[in-house]
């Protein structure tokens, strides 16, 4: 579990499909394009009994992420300021 | 693009075995960024369980790999003296010493490579292709089989165990912004999709229901075990999706009682072990499951091995194939068909005959291959007197591969018992003429409602424009695209600026090539072969099934076969005799360098 100021993001690796859109959806907006291994959000062993999800230094928690993970692997919950 | 390569460089009538003979691997121009299901990997190459030059489709994360790497074509020729894996990393190419993986199976090799290299895509061979197995395939990341008629083979042939891509360059967009918005709309229409809940949890479960064709044979008590319920409480581990797609349908699957209790297998559908669980001789589902995993790693064919497996039952029973040709005793159970398994993997006593595949069989008594269902030397995929003459039944005929699933986005699936206005409205998502549909609804006889041999050549240019821009054409999610769509997406991420019909043209055209390849190795209409038993009722249960149209109004003679296929022809600009594209039509499609 990732906290922040403004927001908190929940992951439920178990429903995880390893389709790695929340990574290509960040290194858009960051990078420019759209290079897995450069996202702030990283998957090891997409296709592994349970993968691992994890945030790096550098997400601004902007949310998008959640945003457009299709599979309720990621969920935004409002946090305390 | 993969198929002009190819040409450009094969020399025709090369063995499949020979050195010469070579593997493209290639990646669609969509590969590798967001856009739904952009993750297909497609390889050419002649065929051995055919002799025909034939692409051959597959997903998950290795073409994904391949582009982020910096490439979009491999090609494979040549032979290594000793055993060997590719290894892609970004700008390292090397071929490395295969010699510990070497007589492992795919799902071992697979683990291995991920293991030592991390984060990878993954193409492997099992012992199948190692021992030349002619119905042997590989798996992309242990779950999707790519290669239907020999490719691990031929990788077996050059000693090459595996290729393993990464990659981590990233894949610029040419109007990110424009783009983006394209995106967002799409990915909505995909949220909203009603029954976009029931496929992620049920996967091709949904599409097939398999209990239903076991309750239609009357094995009520089989059919029970291959419920929904049964497979989300006993079957389902996980859901897995190829990069980028949103509508996963990949399974893995764990046993999680009785004498295989632990047993985890991955598949790209749980269709593919139910399908055999169809077959008399298997009992339970666990036992469909486990010998699907014997199959899976041995790099075999389910499809083919199912179909062998009935095929000797039957002519075993009629004593046509006796239990001392077959040098053991031959039993409709699960035994049996594990030891199948075995001996065709390892080419041992009987199975040396059936790792040369159908022709090799068909050599074995005169009447075999009256009996067999199988096209080119391919067992044939659907069966038409259960599902009735669609496009995807009619395309095993013509396609040059042999029997094979390749016309994706068929109509009369999607328009499945449907209006025709319903059948029109998936034609323009197609980007089929208005032109041609007073020709596709003319069939040759009244009451079949549309012709299918005419509407087959559509599906396969859908299919080929789908598959060449490296998109998935499976039904859940072909149904967003359609070729304006796909137009849009391909120029904004390219920046180029081709119009649909040039889209459109260029499967076409790529289909032409294939075709003219294969007439150069031999095929010709005569190979383009309705197996017989299709006119012979199939016993299914209580009921007995006839070959009909798609509407079920007419019953398919050999008469209106031909007249099918001279109407497939003609819509393909082919001469109706030899099947041989015209002038006119390799004019047209610019191809005179190829004829
Ligand atoms: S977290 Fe969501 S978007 Fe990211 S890989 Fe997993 S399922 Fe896909
Ligand atoms: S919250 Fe924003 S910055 Fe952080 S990983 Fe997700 S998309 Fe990237
Ligand atoms: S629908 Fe299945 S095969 Fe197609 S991209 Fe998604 S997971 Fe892969």
């Amino acid at each position: 579990m990732v906290k922040s100021k403004l927001i908190e993001i929940i992951i439920h690796e178990e429903r995880c499909t390893g389709c790695r859109i929340c990574q290509l959806i960040c290194s858009s907006i960051y990078k420019n394009k759209y290079s897995p291994t450069e996202a702030f959000i990283q998957i090891v062993d997409a296709y592994e009994l349970i993968p691992k999800i994890s945030f790096l230094d550098g997400c601004t928690h902007c949310g998008q992420c959640v945003n457009y993970c299709l599979y309720g692997a990621l969920e935004l919950k409002e946090g305390e300021e | 693009m993969n198929c002009k390569l190819f040409a450009d460089r094969f020399k025709p009538l090369t063995d499949p075995f020979s050195s010469k003979n070579l593997i493209i691997f290639g990646t669609g121009p969509l590969v590798g960024t967001i856009v739904p299901g952009s993750s297909r990997t497609v390889a050419i190459s002649k065929f051995p369980a055919t002799g025909a030059v034939a692409n051959s489709c597959g997903s998950m994360s290795f073409a994904f790999n391949l582009k982020q790497a910096g490439f979009d074509h491999i090609i494979i020729t040549g032979k290594s003296e000793k055993p060997v894996y590719l290894h892609i990393s970004d700008d390292h190419v090397e071929l490395s010493k295969a010699k510990v993986i070497w007589g492992k199976d795919i799902v071992e090799t697979t683990n291995f490579l991920k293991k030592k290299h991390g984060s990878s895509g993954v193409i492997a061979i099992g012992q199948a292709g190692e021992k030349l197995v002619k119905s042997s395939m590989t798996l992309i990341d242990k779950t999707s089989t790519l290669g239907r008629g020999g490719l691990g083979a031929i990788m077996g042939s050059k000693n090459l165990k595996a290729i393993l891509t990464q990659g981590t360059k990233g894949i610029p967009i040419a109007e990110l912004k424009k783009f983006n918005k394209l995106y967002k709309n799409l990915i909505e229409r995909i949220r909203k999709y009603p029954h976009r809940d029931s496929w992620i949890e049920l996967g091709m479960l949904r599409s097939l229901p398999v209990g239903m064709l076991l309750t239609a044979k009357g094995q009520k008590k089989k059919a029970r075990q291959c419920s929904d319920r049964m497979y989300l409480k006993k079957m389902k581990k996980r859901r897995i999706a190829c990069p980028s797609c949103p509508m996963a349908d990949k399974d893995i699957l764990e046993i999680r009682e009785g004498e295989y209790s632990g047993l985890i297998n991955y598949t790209s559908s749980i269709i593919n072990p139910l399908m055999m669980f169809i077959v008399d001789g298997l009992d339970t589902y666990d036992q469909a499951i486990k010998a699907f995993d014997l199959i899976s790693r041995y790099g075999l064919d389910s499809l083919t091995m199912t179909a062998l497996f009935e095929f000797i039952s039957k002519m075993n029973e009629i004593d046509l194939l006796t239990n001392e040709e077959l040098g053991f005793e031959w039993k409709r159970d699960y035994k049996t068909f594990n030891h199948l398994i075995e001996i065709t993997a390892k080419r041992e006593g009987f199975g040396d005959i059936l790792a040369d595949g159908w022709k090799k069989l068909a050599e074995q008594n005169k009447t075999f291959s009256n009996e067999m269902l199988t096209v080119k030397g391919l067992d044939v995929i659907f069966e038409p007197r259960f599902l009735r003459l669609g496009t995807m039944e009619f395309e095993q005929v013509v396609n040059p591969k042999g029997a094979h699933v390749a016309s994706g986005g068929s109509p009369t699936y999607v328009g499945a018992g449907g209006t025709l206005d319903k059948m029109k409205s998936h034609f323009n998502r197609m980007g089929i003429p208005e032109t041609a549909f007073s020709r596709i609804f003319d069939p040759p006889k009244k009451g079949m409602g549309v012709n299918v041999g005419r509407l087959t050549r559509y599906s396969e240019d859908w299919y080929t424009v789908l598959t060449s821009l490296g998109l998935c054409a499976r039904a859940q999610m072909n149904r967003f695209f359609s070729l304006d769509l796909v137009t849009d997406l391909y120029n904004l991420i390219t920046g180029f600026n081709l119009h649909q019909e040039e889209l459109r043209l260029s499967a076409e055209r790529s289909w032409n090539l294939l075709k003219l390849m294969n007439l150069k190795e031999g095929f010709s209409r005569k190979d383009d072969k309705f197996p017989n038993g299709w006119f012979k009722p199939l016993k299914m249960g209580e009921n007995v099934l006839k070959f009909q149209d798609f509407y079920g109004e007419v019953i398919i003679t050999q008469d209106i076969a031909n007249e099918l296929l001279d109407d497939y022809y003609d819509e393909r600009g082919w001469d109706k005799q030899n099947s041989y594209p015209t002038i006119s039509k390799i004019k047209a499609l610019a191809l005179e360098k190829y004829f």
